[in-house]
């Protein structure tokens, strides 16, 4: 059984990437640290007298159904928006749901940094989390869990529900396609 | 994947590791506080922190366990023996049953071969109809 000092330790660790993890799924800082907090409690309630060395995937796994708990509670709070948007009727055109006009980016997160100064190193980093960002989200919770989160493949298919070669396939294809992103902005690792 | 592969998104994961360190300090104590709060929720380990001191306690402190002392056995004993007397009379009774059976199914048959049928068979009405359907 994981002690409280074991326990922390691992929280600790891992609470850093976690945030930004469920970041680039979410694209909310705020909804981020909800999620993370949301895990690190589960964690600790249901599976806080498992032993240290089964933390990390129980962990994982709990992070990522959080993340998808989340898109499902905004699917449906999107649902009731549009249904009652449209009970209001066309009166103000300028009350239409658009999701480009209602993405702001928060102060301090990672969209909001802008990309002037391209030669400095900070402009860097944040252009590669911008095409983490951007990959599509199978392809980058594949990517991060393998080559982030140091999970092997068969712990990263448990953890998406799918198989190995699917795995396989995702990390490669989000390998190929930030190669080509970061390339076409000037960028060599 | 081949190494090339690889090395690329070992050099992906090394400037995310950097740009972890950038995180703002508003974000940092707010995971600082969702840790606390995580560890204060921690799931008791109730089954062993019981058990041990009970059977510590019921054994002196030289921390002998249960199981490794000779007293022990006649306490499996005392479980195991009314547990194997059970079945066994279970087993004595079901053998018991089925001869008793046997034995009365062979009482039947010989009774029908030799002729000594009960009254009683006489006067039941299928016997009879079953002796006119035979004499026909």
């Amino acid at each position: 059984m994981a002690s409280d000092k074991e326990l922390s330790d691992f929280l600790q660790s891992v609470e850093r990437r976690a945030f930004k993890q469920a970041a680039f799924a979410v694209r909310r800082d705020e909804s981020a640290l909800d999620i993370v907090q949301d895990a690190m409690i589960k964690l600790a309630e249901k599976y806080g007298d498992k032993p240290a060395a089964e933390l990390p995937l129980l962990f994982q796994r709990i992070l990522q159904n959080t993340i998808h708990d989340y898109f499902r509670r905004e699917k449906v709070r999107n649902t009731w928006v549009t249904l009652f948007s449209g009970l209001r009727g066309n009166a103000d055109d300028s009350d239409q749901y658009d999701v480009l006009e209602t993405f702001e980016a928060e102060e301090g997160s990672m969209a909001a940094e802008s990309s002037e100064d391209k030669v400095s190193r900070d402009q860097v980093l944040n252009a590669i989390d911008d095409e983490v960002q951007k990959l599509p989200g199978r392809q980058r919770e594949a990517f991060l869990l393998r080559y982030w989160q140091d999970m092997d493949v068969a712990e990263t298919a448990a953890i998406m529900g799918c198989s190995e070669g699917s795995v396989k396939t995702h990390c490669s294809r989000a390998t190929h396609t930030l190669a080509h992103a970061l390339k076409s902005r000037g960028i060599r690792l | 994947m081949n190494a090339k592969e690889i090395n690329f998104a070992y050099r992906v994961r090394h400037a995310l590791n950097e740009n972890l360190d950038q995180l703002p300090a508003a974000t940092g104590s707010r995971l600082a506080a969702a840790r606390q709060l995580a560890l204060s929720r921690k799931k008791p380990d109730t089954g062993r922190r019981v058990l041990l001191p009970r059977l510590a306690a019921a054994h002196g402190s030289d921390g002998a366990g249960f199981f490794s002392r000779p007293v022990s056995w006649l306490g499996r004993m005392s479980v195991a023996l009314p547990v194997v007397i059970v079945f066994a009379s279970l087993v004595g009774m079901y053998q018991a049953e089925k001869r008793q059976h046997i034995v009365d199914l062979a009482e039947i048959d010989a009774m029908v071969l030799t002729d000594e049928l009960p009254l009683n068979a006489y006067l039941d009405h299928g016997f009879n109809a079953y002796l006119a359907q035979q004499g026909e």
